[in-house]
């Protein structure tokens, strides 16, 4: 399944750590470097104007509009209204979809059981419930919620279950030896054991979560990124959808580079379970 | 203390069955370090997982002080070749794992993983994670896992196979000052000749599949024993002689399913 990339996710960046020992590499300032040309060829596009000016801001006026949401307080207001969605959403699915996957990975029964559901259902995007959501639960938080939630549950589900029936025979064989009870097994074996998968899930249904709720908002919401970049559109601002689009792609970054990273170290780098990176 | 009475084991495979082991009969006393020798393939460590209570056998009765053998069981522990550490835990975390199973509370753990950690001489690496170990260390490490949940037979499946020749001598010294320490009944399997002569009061040496025992090596020699000895050089060469045919038989047998899977 193309949700299980361990490796793709983690092998293309920077190691942070060293990253952050040395000081700016020049692997880093050559990205840097790259971004900032990107930012020099908007400006060329704007300046010779390929696209009409009320449809495509400079990037000095999409800084304005950052300064002005920031002072009149709607990009705080919006972008907070986002995150709890997606930390409640993205909390939902792996209080789901771990326990889930635990079960699918070490009973056969279950695997054959539910497999096909999950199957079936995991190919439908998660935008494609927004109707329904709204159906039953109205615009807002809980209809976004549940969008983010059905999106993102099958990276963790499916991750879960690959680590928890690929974990390494020998440590179930001394939990037997030394007579270990079931949910003992579960909690001191098993998890751990599939960490690595796991973190990768989360890391992948946080993406993926991120990527739906502003689909989500634009349709189900009166607040939050996704409506201010629609809403922005009603306004003719151009100037604020691109400065909500670059606030999604900071938070994004940061969660990535940052919390992801935070918690790999304090867990896989610690014990050595991961690959050389 | 462990009879093993007409042991067999078979497994299905797609066109038939492959026996794996067939009327296994031995005994080992209590206190007694017996080696199971044989060429690779030739099931020994299937004999000691079926003891362990890891596989179940097809025919035949384990008998362990008395009770038959159905699973694993608080009288046992195993030592494993790849060490079987857990990375998520501390070297302390790991020792007292089969205590804590038991649901012994931590005040009752620690004094006896600090008095093994002493025991196996790594009392300053309580603390540290296995990555952080050499094998040799993380091989007693597993050695003191075995020993905290103070079993009676103590099974070992080549626990030094995968150390490097230096280790691996001062790792069967250490084995043996444990081993005198803690008074445990020792099942060992090994590949290797010297390695059984050096530890074993007894070692039975086995046939290539079907694995039977082949012959039973009383070694009566004092400890520290000489390997280099007139009579253990005279013991070993008449082992290698009891072995040559059967290493020859079991290396006909991986070609011939090297041919076939091929």
């Amino acid at each position: 399944m193309s949700e299980i990339a361990i490796e793709s996710t983690t092998a293309a960046r920077v190691h942070p750590a060293r990253r952050r020992r040395r000081g700016l590499s020049r692997e880093t300032k050559l990205g840097w470097a790259t971004v900032l040309g990107f930012v020099l060829l908007w400006k060329l596009v704007h300046t010779i104007g390929v696209f009409p000016p009320w449809a495509f801001p400079s990037p000095e006026q999409v800084v304005m509009a950052f300064v002005k949401t920031l002072r009149n307080g709607e990009l705080l207001k919006n972008t907070w209204a986002s995150v709890g969605r997606q930390l409640v959403g993205v909390a939902l699915a792996a209080l789901v979809g771990i326990p889930l996957g635990i079960t699918l990975g070490s009973s056969r029964t279950a695997r054959a059981a539910l497999l096909p559901l999950c199957r079936l259902m995991y190919p439908i995007p998660g935008i494609a419930w927004i109707p329904l959501a709204i159906l039953w639960f109205g615009i807002g938080f809980k209809s976004t919620v549940f969008v983010i939630f059905f999106s993102g549950i099958w990276p963790i589900l499916f991750n879960t279950m690959t680590g928890v029936a690929t974990l390494d025979g020998q440590y179930t064989d001394v939990a037997r030896v030394y007579l270990a009870p079931r949910l003992f097994y579960v909690r001191r074996i098993l998890i751990p054991g599939s960490l690595p998968y796991i973190i990768t899930g989360i890391r992948l249904t946080y993406g993926v979560g991120w990527r739906v709720i502003v689909g989500a908002e634009m349709i189900s919401s009166i607040t939050g990124l996704g409506f201010m970049i629609d809403d922005a559109r009603w306004q003719l601002r151009p100037d604020i959808m691109v400065a909500g689009m670059i606030t999604i792609a900071l938070i994004g970054w940061v969660m990535e580079n940052w919390a992801f990273d935070w918690l790999e170290r304090v867990t896989l780098e610690r014990w050595g379970m991961k690959s050389a990176a | 203390m462990l009879e093993v009475r007409a042991l067999s084991k078979r497994y299905a495979v797609d066109d038939g069955e492959i026996v794996a082991l067939a009327e296994i009969d031995a005994a080992v006393a209590e206190g007694e370090f017996v080696c199971l020798l044989g060429p690779s393939g030739c099931g020994k460590s299937t004999l000691l997982k079926i003891v362990a209570g890891l596989i179940p056998a097809s025919d035949g009765t384990i008998r362990i002080g008395g009770r038959d053998v159905t699973g694993p069981g608080p009288d046992r522990a195993v030592v494993f070749q790849d060490y079987a550490l857990f990375p998520w835990m501390t070297v302390t975390d790991n020792v007292e794992f089969g205590l804590s199973a038991r649901g012994v509370p931590p005040e009752r753990r620690h004094p006896v993983s600090a008095e093994l950690l002493r025991a196996v001489g790594l009392a300053e690496f309580a603390q540290k994670y296995p990555h952080h170990l050499s094998g040799g260390m993380k091989q007693r490490v597993s050695i003191a896992r075995a020993l905290a949940v103070d079993p009676v037979l103590l099974l070992m499946d080549e626990p030094f196979g995968a150390l490097d020749a230096q280790t691996r001598f001062v790792m069967q010294r250490e084995l043996l000052r444990v081993w005198r320490a803690y008074r445990k009944t020792v099942l060992f399997v090994t590949h290797s000749i010297e390695e059984a002569l050096y530890l074993g009061d007894r070692v039975l040496v086995m046939t290539a599949r079907p694995g039977r025992i082949k012959a039973n090596i009383v070694v009566a020699h004092e400890r520290p024993r000489d390997m280099a000895s007139v009579e253990l050089t005279r013991l070993r060469t008449r082992t290698l002689e009891l072995l040559s045919d059967e290493i020859a038989k079991s290396m006909a047998q991986e070609e011939a399913t090297a041919e076939l899977t091929s």
